[in-house]
């Protein structure tokens, strides 16, 4: 028997990939929308142009190695930064980024209010576009999307970082990392330091409302479910840093085959035993389809009134000293009544 | 000139000058093995499934179904549809293949191959584009006009030139048709952004097969293998040829018309639901008619069985193979049916 | 033959001939202007004049040699790499339906290629050039197993089963790729699935200097080799009656054919009906002697190719259509209307 069936079809994974490449790992898109969170204040300063010429006195050119082994010289005081789905991190440094990333069909909701003006580039950075932007230091998340040359391109354009996956996997090396290279490791310090102190309160809050119960998190996209394990985004904040408890359906994956989005039958998902689930639903009404059947009623935590929903507009599929402290925001309203 | 011909060729001196060989009895063993082995593989196949369920429990939930236990609303809501659309859409692609080569005398006739299949899914990929959230009876009818589509294109390019419908020239032709319908379908979703629709679809497999559509697909594919048995006589005439079946009176342009609007819901229909397999309706009724002879009153009911038994395992085995994961079984079944395809096309003496 | 004909007729006829020829390379010229007015940002004409004559910004010479013209440069090499190679086939298999991608052999080079992208992280630098020879194996080992799988000792190499079974391996070769793209990380699925899809995506001038070679040393060999294609084309008994070494001259043409188009392939990625249309065209055009057909085919191979990577650029700013996608929709029909009217 098939005790790990993670998929309702073994062509998910092939679909869920090109799902994932073109939405880039959220469908931002969005026009509807319930759950936008209310609970605006987060640990981070609005952007604000201000910020960046506050170090301008101290600040040096700087030769730096980046995850891929290039060099590269960083302006004295960059004005135009280009960090394409690192917009969190520059936000909450204070940072101002010439564009931000975008799909298709959407951008990074959540950050709406502070990214408001800013015009949008598409996720694979296409090379004119990045030149129309005229940034002078550009950041580039991950190794996989430079490759077959692009770096070379864009280095052209101006000095490109690529912080590497094996940094940012983990947004606190993320966003000291970034503030390294943009001369504001002091920001970058206070923020996470104050992020600290946020989840702790919240931590003993949550824990007091709810001891050790179980919390699943579950995304909902083309009428199919991911769910989150405590890797990645929403998941390493509960599990981590608000020391939730995992529910069944996580720790029966085996570590090396957990992804960032771990696709979940609906037939194994009527194991599912958490006491809550946040569930982040991308499909708005569609929904209905799924969560009026019978199977996803037969749920325990449903059975209970104990689904939290949450739209596309809100941070839980994201990363970032930001879409953390949000999703903490949206963790405290729902599971502390 | 016709009345000579047609005295010359009654059906009794057809039969004699080409002896229509059919085998009753082994057909009849096929009929009753095949249908013990489609009920055997829709019992394998709702006992087997992600969810850890014990048999007992399995067979409670088909017998005495207790809404209150999510154990057995698994097995009602997900395994028990998954089984039934595999059964169904293996009947369907079988006798499609089975209709198209009798009737175009081609062997390398397939709904995949011919680009059916292709049709259905630019059909599907227009309805998403135009008319999102469309309930799943429209979604199917596009298929229908898609794959439609496909196949005038197809025969009309074959029938348009001096030399008719070669086998070569009809798996050409839907080779390109295919080509030219799968970047129509990928343009659409490109230019309304459709990708992970179409993605899912097009990956879909039968794992997503749901009530809905098996209620709103099945009197459709009923009626169309009703109505081939109808047809399956003057089938077996027209595989003898267009000339002798219209010297036997037939009207073949009725025939043919009836025939593949009958290939057209058939492939609508099965591709609507599990997405694009081929090969199923190429390999089934070259084995059929080996088992059986040339009479497509057999042929057609006995690839149908087949056909599921076919779909019913290898849908089991692409759960099985790399266990937690689901191989798709449209490359499961291609594995099988290349080889067979260049056996078929090798097999053929001199020019096709 | 035909150069007994009377000189006047032969005089006019090397008029038409070089007619055409200026005429496609003036079309090239002109799409080639169009092309680099073409994208997201906005460089008029007189912009890229200017910045051909060193006197544009920092961003328009960024944008025009570092982005436009390597990419356009690809387009060219490509498409007439495709038609050469298509042209070659159907002098060889007499069969006016084959081409690199009806064959299969486009399906071994991308396996191939994927194979190594699957095995070899992203982040590995300069596999630029490794991936031409890469596809040109796979390419090769397809071109072997259709050749022996429609060999038959009876009656030899039949063109249609050739394409027949180059149909069902590539079928087989999809299904193969199919199954293995499921293990790819997002991340590596999303590029093999765009440049499965045809997308030119080496828009570098490295990318020129690993097509080049092949190019530069294939296309002439094609042209040099132009009266073995015509003699073949007078049937098997006329060949060796004219005392051509006849399965030599094949295997060499064959090897230079599959060679050409997975040097492309591992470029481009599956790019079909290219070198199906332009020897068409090019026959039509300037009629069958392969040596003023070949390179009327090229020609044409490269301006169509430039073309629909405009299309492809241009209609949906700033989404990019592949390549492989708008000349499937414009092949296509196309090759429906020659097998309409094809006797074979």
């Amino acid at each position: 028997m098939f005790s790990f069936n993670l998929q309702r079809s073994g062509s998910m994974k092939l679909a869920m990939a090109g799902l994932m490449t073109t939405t880039l790992l959220l469908s931002a898109c969005g026009n509807n929308n319930a759950a936008n969170n209310e609970a605006a204040a987060t640990t981070a300063p609005a952007a604000t142009t201000e910020a960046t010429t506050a170090p301008a006195e101290t600040a040096v050119e700087q030769t730096v190695t980046d995850a891929m082994g290039h060099k590269v010289t960083i302006p004295a005081n960059p004005q135009r930064v280009l960090a394409s789905y690192l917009e969190d991190y520059l936000v909450a440094l204070g940072v101002t980024p010439v564009a931000q990333w975008s799909v298709t069909n959407g951008t990074m909701e959540y950050l709406a209010a502070e990214l408001k003006d800013i015009p949008t580039i598409s996720y694979d950075l296409p090379l004119e576009a990045v030149t129309s932007f005229a940034p002078d230091f550009t950041i580039v998340q991950s190794e996989g999307t430079v490759q077959n040359g692009l770096y070379d391109q864009l280095n052209k354009i101006a000095p490109t970082y690529v912080l590497g996956d094996e940094v940012s996997k983990d947004w606190r090396k993320s966003l000291l990392k970034i503030g390294e290279l943009l001369n504001k490791t002091p920001e970058a310090e206070a923020a996470i330091t104050a992020y600290d102190q946020k989840a702790a309160d919240a931590k003993a809050k949550i824990s007091a409302a709810i001891g050790d119960e179980s919390v699943a998190i579950l995304w909902l996209v083309s009428k199919s479910f991911f769910i989150v394990d405590e890797t990645r985004s929403s998941g390493a904040v509960l599990y981590g840093d608000l020391g939730l408890k995992l529910p069944n359906l996580v720790t029966e994956i085996p570590a090396e085959s957990r992804a960032t989005w771990n696709p979940i039958s609906l037939e194994k998902l009527s194991e599912l035993t958490a006491d809550h689930i946040i569930l982040v639903n991308s499909d708005g009404a569609d929904a209905a389809e799924v969560t009026d059947g019978a199977i996803w009623k037969g749920i325990p935590a449903v059975k209970a009134g104990n689904v939290h929903e949450f739209g596309r507009a809100t941070s839980w599929l994201y990363s970032g000293p930001i879409a953390n402290s949000k999703t903490i925001d949206d963790a405290l309203s729902s599971l502390v009544k | 000139m016709v009345s000579s011909t047609r005295s010359n060729l009654n059906p009794s001196k057809a039969a004699e000058d080409k002896p229509i060989k059919s085998r009753p009895v082994a057909a009849a063993t096929i009929l009753v093995l095949g249908s013990a082995a489609i009920v055997f593989g829709l019992m394998l196949s709702v006992s087997l499934g992600a969810a850890d369920i014990r048999l007992a429990t399995v067979w409670e939930a088909v017998f005495r179904f207790n809404p209150e236990l999510s154990q057995h609303q698994v097995i009602r809501e997900l395994r028990i549809p998954r089984a039934l659309a595999g059964a169904l859409v293996g009947a369907c692609f079988a006798v499609a293949g089975a209709i198209m080569q009798g009737m175009t005398r081609n062997p390398l006739a397939d709904s995949g191959l011919l680009g059916l299949n292709a049709g259905a899914g630019a059909g599907l990929a227009l309805a998403f584009a135009f008319a999102p959230s469309l309930s799943f009876m429209y979604i199917m009818i596009y298929c229908f006009i898609g794959a439609a589509a496909a196949s005038l294109l197809v025969f009309g390019i074959g029938s348009l030139s001096h030399s008719g419908l070669t086998p070569l020239r009809l798996t050409l032709a839907g080779a390109a048709v295919s080509a030219m319908l799968l970047a129509v379908s990928q343009g659409i979703a490109i230019l309304y952004h459709l990708s992970q629709d179409i993605a899912f679809w097009m990956a879909g497999g039968i794992g997503g097969a749901n009530w809905t559509q098996l209620k709103i697909m099945s009197p459709w594919v009923a009626g169309a293998l009703i109505g081939s048995l109808v047809l399956s006589r003057s089938i077996t005439l027209l595989s003898l040829g267009r000339d002798v079946a219209a010297g036997l009176g037939q009207r073949t342009r009725l025939v043919q018309t009836a025939g593949m609007i009958i290939v057209v819901i058939l492939a609508g229909a099965a591709v609507s639901t599990v997405g694009p397999i081929a090969f199923v309706g190429l390999m089934i009724p070259h084995i059929t008619r080996y088992l059986v002879g040339v009479d497509y009153r057999w042929i057609i009911p006995c690839s149908a069985v087949l056909g599921s038994v076919l779909i019913l395992f290898a849908d089991i085995a692409a759960r099985m193979i790399n266990a937690p994961y689901e191989t798709p079984i449209g490359a499961l079944i291609a594995v099988f049916g290349v080889p067979f395809f260049i056996y078929l096309a090798s097999k053929r003496k001199g020019e096709l | 033959m035909n150069r007994t004909l009377s000189v006047p007729s032969v005089k006019s006829r090397r008029t038409r001939e070089a007619g055409i020829l200026t005429l496609l390379a003036a079309l090239i010229v002109i799409i080639f202007i169009v092309s680099m007015n073409t994208g997201f940002m906005r460089l008029s004409p007189l912009d890229v004049l200017h910045t051909l004559l060193g006197e544009g910004t920092k961003q328009q010479k960024l944008i025009l040699f570092d982005f436009r013209l390597p990419r356009i440069v690809i387009s060219l090499l490509i498409g007439a790499g495709f038609a050469v190679s298509g042209s070659i086939l159907q002098g060889l298999s007499r069969n006016a339906l084959a081409e690199p991608s009806t064959l299969g052999i486009n399906a071994g080079a991308g396996f191939a290629v994927l194979i190594f992208i699957s095995f070899v992280p992203a982040t590995t630098a300069g596999p630029i050039f490794v991936l031409p020879l890469l596809a040109l194996a796979g390419a090769a080992l397809t071109a072997t197993l259709i050749y022996f799988l429609s060999y038959r000792r009876a009656d030899g190499l039949s063109p249609t089963r050739l394409i027949l079974i180059g149909i069902a391996v590539g079928a087989g070769i999809y299904a193969f790729q199919l199954i293995l793209s499921l293990r790819l990380d997002p991340q590596n699925y999303q590029f093999v699935a765009i440049w499965l899809a045809g997308k030119i995506w080496g828009g570098d001038w490295r990318f020129v200097l690993a097509l080049l070679p092949w190019i530069l040393i294939l296309l002439p060999f094609a042209f040099y080799k132009a009266r073995v294609l015509n003699v073949l084309n007078l049937g098997d008994e006329t060949s060796k009656g004219l005392g051509l070494p006849l399965e030599r001259e094949r295997l060499l043409l064959l090897a230079a054919a599959v060679a050409l188009a997975g040097a492309c392939v591992s470029v481009s990625g599956g790019i079909g009906f290219v070198g199906l249309i332009a020897p068409h065209l090019a026959r039509r055009l300037v009629g069958p002697r392969h040596q003023i057909m070949l390179p009327a085919a090229a020609l044409i191979g490269a301006l169509l190719l430039l073309t629909a990577d405009s299309i492809g650029r241009w209609i949906l700013q700033p989404t990019e259509i592949p390549t492989g996608i708008v000349v499937a929709i414009i092949g296509a029909p196309y090759f429906l209307y020659l097998l309409a009217k094809s006797k074979a």
